[in-house]
C-alpha cells in the first residue's frame, strides 16, 4: 500500500487506539528480548522511561497538535460555563458585532464583489461616454435623450445612452469587440395574461443581446437575431420568476399567448432562475426585441433607429481574449469620436462633443453600485467599530479574569509548561468563544439581511441581491477568527508574563498583583478608546437623525395627509385620443361619488418620487431661451415644470389658489387654452407684470404640443402658491399646471389619481379597484398608496439609514457601557482592602463613592478628549450623505457628548455605590 | 573498545534503513544488528529508535506488519519499501561524499 504521507497518517488518526495498542505490545516485546539477553533489571534500566519513548514515538505520527488541540477545547469547554455571565455577555455583544458586519458585508458583496451570472463575466465591458467639467447636456449634439445621466466628480456628465446609429456602426467596425449588443428599457408596461393585467418593467434587447451573454434558456428559447428586425413576429422571453408566477410553471410559458400595451405578443421562452439582466439593481420581468418597440409605438417611431441625435440605447460588448480594456477603449473611443465629430453642426456642438469612456462591466451596470456603495461604506465603518468595541469590551474582561487565573497559569508554568503553550490554550479559549459568537452572528446576519432587504425594497426602486453565500461565510469566518486573535491575543501575553513564585504565594481569592499598574492601564485604556469610538457612532446618529428630521418637516405646499392615490394608464390597454380623455374624466367623477371621498382630481405624474415633465413655456412676444428644446428627464436651467391636471386638482391637493381660479370642467377640449401657474414661475417670468390673463407659449417641439406647426397659447387663469413637484429636497421649481382635457400638454397616458378621503381608506380602495375593472379589466391599478407614504418611501432610504445608525450608536454605546461597568467593577473589588482601610480611617461614605466616581469621569473625559476631534474630522465623510445639517453640527455633538457622559456615569454608579457600602470589618478580614 | 559513540544527528536513519536492505526485522533486531556490525561502538537508544521507526514509518520508506519472530513470539516487523530503498540510495551516496570530504580535510597535511 502506497499511500501519500499525509492519508497514511489521516488513517492512523482513525486507527489511534491498535495503533497505541500496538505500539504498547511492541515496546514490551523489545523489554522481553533485551531481559532474555541480560536480565529484567537491566533491560529495564536500558530502557529508561517507557512514557517519555511512547510519547516521541506518538508525536511521529503527526498528530500531536490535534491532541492538545482537543485537550485545551475540553478545558475550555469546561471552564465556560463556570463564568455564564462573562461568557454569555461576551458571545452576545461578539454576535452582535459579527452578525452586523457579515448582515452589511452581504451588502456590499452584492453590490461591490458579485459578478454577473453569466458566461466569462471578466470579459464584459459597458460603454460609455461623458463631457467633462460643468457642461450640460444643452448645447450639444444630443437633442433629444432617453435615461439615466449622472453627474461625476472626476467625468463630469456621464451616461451609458447612445443614438442607435453609433450602435450600428460600433458593431460593425471594432476588431477587438468579439459582440456588441444593446439595450434599453421597457418601464411600466401593461402585460396582460390570461385576463389578468399587471404593469411589469422589461428590457428592449438587441438580437446578440442573449447570444452575446451565453445564457441558455430555461424553457423554451431566447432572443435570436432574426427576431430583432422591423416587421418581425412580436414575441417575448420571460424571467424565471415572472414566469413562474404567472404560469405556475416556466416550462409551460413558451407558445402561451400575452398582450403587451394591448399589443398581442408570443411567449418564446424563459430565462434562467439565476438572471437579471446586466444591471444588479433591477430585475426585468420581460424581455422584447429591440424593434417591438416599433410594435408598441416607441418613443420616436421608426425614426429613433436612424437619429444621430436621439440619445437612448445603452452597450454591453465582449472583449475579445488578449484585448486589453485600454486597447478597446482607444480602438472603439476613435471610431465613435470620429463619427459623433461629424454629426455636430454648430460651434457649440463641436465644442461639447462627448468623449468616449470604456467601464468594465463583469459586474454589470454600476447604477446601484453608485447610488449605494457610500451609505454602505459608512455602515461597514460603524459596524466596524462596532466590533472593534466589542473586542475591547471581550479583551478587558479576559484581562479581568486572566488576573484572577494568575494562580492557575503559575501553576502551569511552574510545572513546565512552555509559555507558548499556554497562550495557545488560552487563545484556544478565545477563539472557542469568538466561534460561539461568530456561529451566533452568522444566524444573527442572515436574519438582518432578510431584514433589510424587505425594508430596503419598501423604500428603493433598486432591487437588491444580498445573501449569504460562500465567500460572505468566508469572510464572516475569517472575521470570528481575526476577533478572537484580536481581544484573546493581548490578554494571553499579558497574563502569561508572570513572576511564579510571587503568583503561587498569593492566596486563593488573589492579592493585588505586582503588576496591576500595568494590567489596570491596559484595561483603561480600553475603556477609552471604547468610549472614543461609541462617540464617534453617536455623532454619526445625531447627523442622520437630524437629516431625516429635516426632510420630514420640508414644506411640501399641499397636504398629503388622507390622500389616496394610484396610477392607471389606458393607453397601454389600447384607448387613444380623445376617447382617453372622457375615459379618464368619467372615471374621476366616478371616484368622487365613493363614498367616504371628499374630493377627487388627477395628474399625469406622482407629484413626488415618480418622474416629472418639463420644457420651456415662456410669455407670449419673449424670445424663447437658447436652451430651449428638452423633454423628459435632465431640465435646463431655464425649463418649466409642466403638470398636466384633472378638474379640482388645486382643491383636493389643498393647494392654495392666490389669484384666479382652480380648473374644472369648463376647461375642456374646444374651450379656450388656459394654464394655472405657481409663484416660482411668476418670479422667473413675469417680474411685476400682471400675471392673470397674460398669454404664455409652450415651446417644446415634440408634434401633438403644436397647433398646425406653431407653439400652443394659453392664458393663464390662476396663481398657486409653490407645491412640490419632482424632487423633494430641492428649491421650489417654476411650475406651469395645464388642465389634461384640453390636451395641450404631452399626449394623456399614465395617469395619477388622488382622492381626499374621510374614514375607511381600505373601502375607498375596494370601490376603487371595483370601478377600474367594470370600466376596462384590462387596466390595472397600480401604486396604490397614500401620498403621505409615497413622500415617506421617497425619503425610506434616508430614514432606514438613520434607523440603522442611531440601532448601532445604541449597541456601542451599550457594550461600551457594559465594559465600563465591568472595568470599574474589578477595580472596585480590587480595592476592596484599600477602601476598607481609608473607611476604618474615617473616609465618609460619599467620598469614597465620589474617589471611585471620579475614576470613571476621567475615563470618559479622556475618551471625549480623543473622540470628539476624530468625530469632528470623520464627519466630513458622510457630507453628502446629510441634508439640513453641518458636519460640524455643534447639535449633534453636544447631544453625543451628554448621552455618553450620561452613560458613564450610570455605568460606574452601580461600583461606585457598591465601593461605598463596603463594610470596612468585613473587608479588612477579607485580606 | 568500551568507549560508545554517539550517533550523528541524522545518521539513525541511514542505519535502519541499511539493515532493512538484508530483509524485515523487528525493533529489537534492527538495534542488535546495527550494535553487532559496528563491534559494539555504536550504541542505539531505544528512546530514539522507535520514533525513528514510526518517523520513516509516517514517511512511507518502511512498512511494517505484525509477524512471529523465530522465537515464535508477535513482533512488529519493519521492511524496506520502494521508496525507502530510493531514499537508501541517495542518503548513502550523501554520507559517502560526506565521508570522504571529512577525510579529505582531516588527513591534509
Amino acid at each position: 500500500m502506497r499511500l501519500p504521507a499525509f492519508l497514511r497518517k489521516l488513517s492512523w488518526l482513525f486507527q489511534r487506539r491498535d495503533r497505541e495498542a500496538g505500539l504498547d505490545e511492541e515496546l514490551r516485546f523489545h523489554l522481553d528480548e533485551e531481559a532474555e539477553e541480560r536480565g529484567r533489571d537491566a533491560a529495564r534500566r536500558e530502557l529508561g522511561n517507557v512514557g517519555l519513548i511512547k510519547e516521541d514515538t506518538r508525536a511521529q505520527w503527526g498528530w500531536t497538535w490535534l491532541d492538545q488541540l482537543a485537550q485545551d477545547l475540553r478545558y475550555a469547554v469546561r471552564t465556560m460555563p463556570r463564568n455564564p455571565a462573562f461568557t454569555l455577555l461576551a458571545a452576545l455583544s461578539l454576535a452582535l458585532g459579527i452578525g452586523a458586519n457579515t448582515a452589511i458585508y452581504s451588502f456590499m458583496d452584492a453590490l461591490l464583489v458579485r459578478r454577473l451570472p453569466v458566461a466569462d463575466p471578466a470579459s464584459l465591458v459597458a460603454l460609455n461616454w461623458h463631457v467633462s467639467g460643468n457642461k450640460r447636456l444643452r448645447n450639444s449634439v444630443v437633442h433629444n435623450e432617453s435615461g439615466f445621466v449622472h453627474r461625476d466628480p472626476r467625468l463630469g456628465l456621464v451616461t451609458g445612452i447612445f443614438p442607435y446609429p453609433a450602435f450600428e456602426l460600433l458593431r460593425k467596425s471594432v476588431e477587438g469587440f468579439s459582440v456588441l449588443f444593446a439595450y434599453h428599457p421597457a418601464e411600466k408596461t401593461t402585460i396582460l395574461i390570461q385576463r389578468q393585467a399587471e404593469v411589469a418593467n422589461g428590457e428592449f434587447v438587441s438580437g446578440d443581446f442573449f447570444p452575446g451573454l451565453e445564457v441558455a434558456p430555461a424553457a423554451g428559447r431566447l432572443i435570436f437575431a432574426d427576431d430583432d428586425r422591423p416587421g418581425a413576429p412580436g414575441v417575448v422571453v420571460l424571467s424565471y420568476g415572472f414566469a413562474r408566477k404567472r404560469f405556475g410553471d416556466a416550462a409551460l410559458a413558451p407558445g402561451e399567448p400575452v398582450s403587451i400595451n394591448n399589443v398581442p405578443f408570443t411567449v418564446i421562452g424563459v430565462t434562467p432562475p439565476e438572471f437579471f439582466g446586466v444591471d444588479p439593481g433591477k430585475e426585468p420581468a420581460f424581455y422584447l426585441p429591440m424593434h417591438a418597440d416599433l410594435l408598441l409605438g416607441g418613443d420616436g417611431g421608426s425614426g429613433e433607429y436612424l437619429d444621430d441625435h436621439y440619445y437612448w440605447i445603452e452597450m454591453m460588448a465582449r472583449l475579445r481574449p488578449g484585448v486589453t480594456l485600454a486597447q478597446a477603449q482607444a480602438a472603439a473611443g476613435s471610431i465613435f469620436e470620429r463619427w459623433v465629430a461629424a454629426t455636430a453642426s454648430t460651434a457649440e456642438e463641436r465644442a461639447n462633443l462627448p468623449e468616449f469612456v470604456l467601464k468594465q462591466g463583469a459586474a454589470g451596470l454600476d447604477n446601484l453600485r453608485r447610488e449605494y456603495s457610500r451609505p454602505l461604506y459608512v455602515l461597514l465603518g460603524m459596524v466596524g467599530l462596532i466590533l472593534a468595541i466589542a473586542c475591547a469590551n471581550i479583551a478587558n474582561l479576559l484581562l479581568a479574569r486572566g488576573a484572577a487565573r494568575r494562580r492557575e497559569i503559575a501553576v502551569r508554568l511552574s510545572m513546565g509548561a512552555g509559555r507558548w503553550r499556554v497562550v495557545r490554550q488560552l487563545l484556544t479559549e478565545s477563539l472557542l468563544l469568538a466561534t460561539l459568537g461568530g456561529v451566533a452572528g452568522i444566524f444573527l446576519a442572515i436574519w438582518g439581511v432578510q431584514m433589510l432587504t424587505a425594508l430596503l425594497a419598501t423604500g428603493s426602486d433598486f432591487v437588491f441581491r444580498a445573501g449569504l453565500n460562500w465567500h460572505v461565510l468566508a469572510a464572516a469566518i475569517a472575521l470570528t477568527m481575526l476577533t478572537g486573535l484580536l481581544f484573546g491575543l493581548a490578554p494571553a501575553l499579558r497574563v502569561t508574563r508572570v513572576d511564579c513564585m510571587p503568583a503561587l504565594k498569593e492566596s486563593r481569592t488573589g492579592e493585588r498583583p505586582v503588576r496591576a499598574r500595568l494590567l489596570f492601564s491596559l484595561s483603561q485604556a480600553l475603556v477609552v478608546s471604547q468610549i472614543a469610538l461609541s462617540l464617534l457612532l453617536l455623532v454619526g446618529a445625531g447627523l442622520f437623525v437630524r437629516t431625516v428630521m429635516n426632510l420630514e418637516s420640508i414644506e411640501l405646499g399641499f397636504q398629503p395627509e388622507d390622500v389616496l392615490s394610484f396610477r392607471l394608464n389606458a393607453r397601454q390597454a389600447g384607448h387613444t385620443d380623445p376617447e382617453i380623455i372622457s375615459f379618464y374624466r368619467d372615471l374621476q367623477q366616478k371616484f368622487a361619488a365613493i363614498p367616504g371621498v371628499i374630493a377627487a382630481s388627477s395628474a399625469n405624474a406622482g407629484l413626488i418620487g415618480d418622474e416629472a415633465w418639463g420644457w420651456a413655456i415662456v410669455p407670449a412676444g419673449t424670445p424663447p431661451p437658447a436652451d430651449a428644446p428638452t423633454g423628459h428627464g435632465d431640465f435646463s436651467n431655464t425649463a418649466t415644470h409642466v403638470l398636466a391636471t384633472g378638474p379640482g386638482f388645486f382643491s383636493t391637493l389643498r393647494i392654495p389658489i392666490l389669484a384666479g381660479r382652480d380648473f374644472d370642467d369648463r376647461d375642456r377640449a374646444g374651450s379656450a387654452p388656459v394654464a394655472i401657474v405657481n409663484e416660482e414661475w411668476v418670479k422667473a417670468n413675469l417680474a411685476n407684470r400682471p400675471s392673470l390673463g397674460a398669454h404664455i407659449v409652450s415651446l417644446w417641439p415634440g408634434k401633438m404640443l403644436m397647433e398646425h406647426g406653431k407653439p400652443q397659447e394659453m392664458e393663464i387663469v390662476g396663481v398657486a402658491k409653490n407645491a412640490r413637484y419632482d424632487d423633494l429636497t430641492d428649491v421650489f421649481p417654476p411650475i406651469v399646471y395645464l388642465p389634461y382635457q384640453q390636451n395641450t400638454g404631452v399626449p394623456a397616458a399614465e395617469m395619477n389619481f388622488f382622492l381626499r378621503t374621510s374614514g375607511n381608506r381600505g373601502a375607498v380602495a375596494g370601490a376603487v379597484r371595483e370601478i377600474v375593472r367594470q370600466a376596462d379589466l384590462r387596466i390595472p391599478v397600480t401604486n396604490l398608496a397614500t401620498l403621505h407614504s409615497n413622500i415617506q418611501r421617497e425619503i425610506g432610504d434616508q430614514i432606514l439609514f438613520a434607523r440603522l445608525c442611531t440601532a448601532f450608536a445604541i449597541l456601542a454605546l451599550a457594550i461600551a457601557c457594559v465594559g465600563l461597568y465591568g472595568t470599574m467593577s474589578y477595580i472596585v473589588a480590587r480595592r476592596t482592602g484599600e477602601i476598607g482601610i481609608r473607611m476604618a480611617l474615617g473616609a465618609p461614605r460619599p467620598r469614597v463613592m465620589w474617589m471611585v466616581m471620579a475614576q470613571v469621569m476621567a475615563l470618559a473625559i479622556a475618551g471625549l478628549a480623543i473622540g470628539i476631534p476624530v468625530a469632528y474630522a470623520s464627519s466630513r465623510l458622510v457630507e453628502s450623505l446629510l441634508y439640513g445639517v453641518k458636519t460640524n453640527d455643534a447639535m449633534s455633538l453636544a447631544i453625543a457628548v451628554a448621552t455618553l457622559a450620561c452613560a458613564a456615569l450610570a455605568a460606574g454608579f452601580a461600583p461606585a455605590r457598591r465601593a461605598s457600602r463596603i463594610d470596612p470589618v468585613v473587608a479588612l478580614r477579607h485580606e | 573498545m568500551n568507549e560508545k559513540l554517539e550517533l550523528l544527528q541524522g545518521t539513525l536513519d541511514l542505519l535502519i534503513l541499511r539493515t532493512l536492505l538484508a530483509g524485515p526485522a523487528h525493533g529489537h533486531a534492527i538495534a542488535g544488528h546495527i550494535q553487532r556490525t559496528s563491534e559494539e561502538l555504536l550504541q542505539v537508544e531505544t528512546g530514539s529508535l522507535y520514533p525513528a521507526l514510526h518517523r520513516l514509518e509516517a514517511k512511507g520508506w518502511i512498512d511494517a506488519s505484525w509477524e512471529l519472530s523465530d522465537k515464535g513470539k508477535r513482533a512488529r516487523f519493519y521492511r524496506l519499501t520502494r521508496a525507502g530503498r530510493k531514499q537508501l540510495a541517495s542518503e548513502r551516496s550523501k554520507w559517502d561524499a560526506f565521508a570522504r570530504a571529512m577525510g579529505m580535510v582531516l588527513s591534509h597535511e
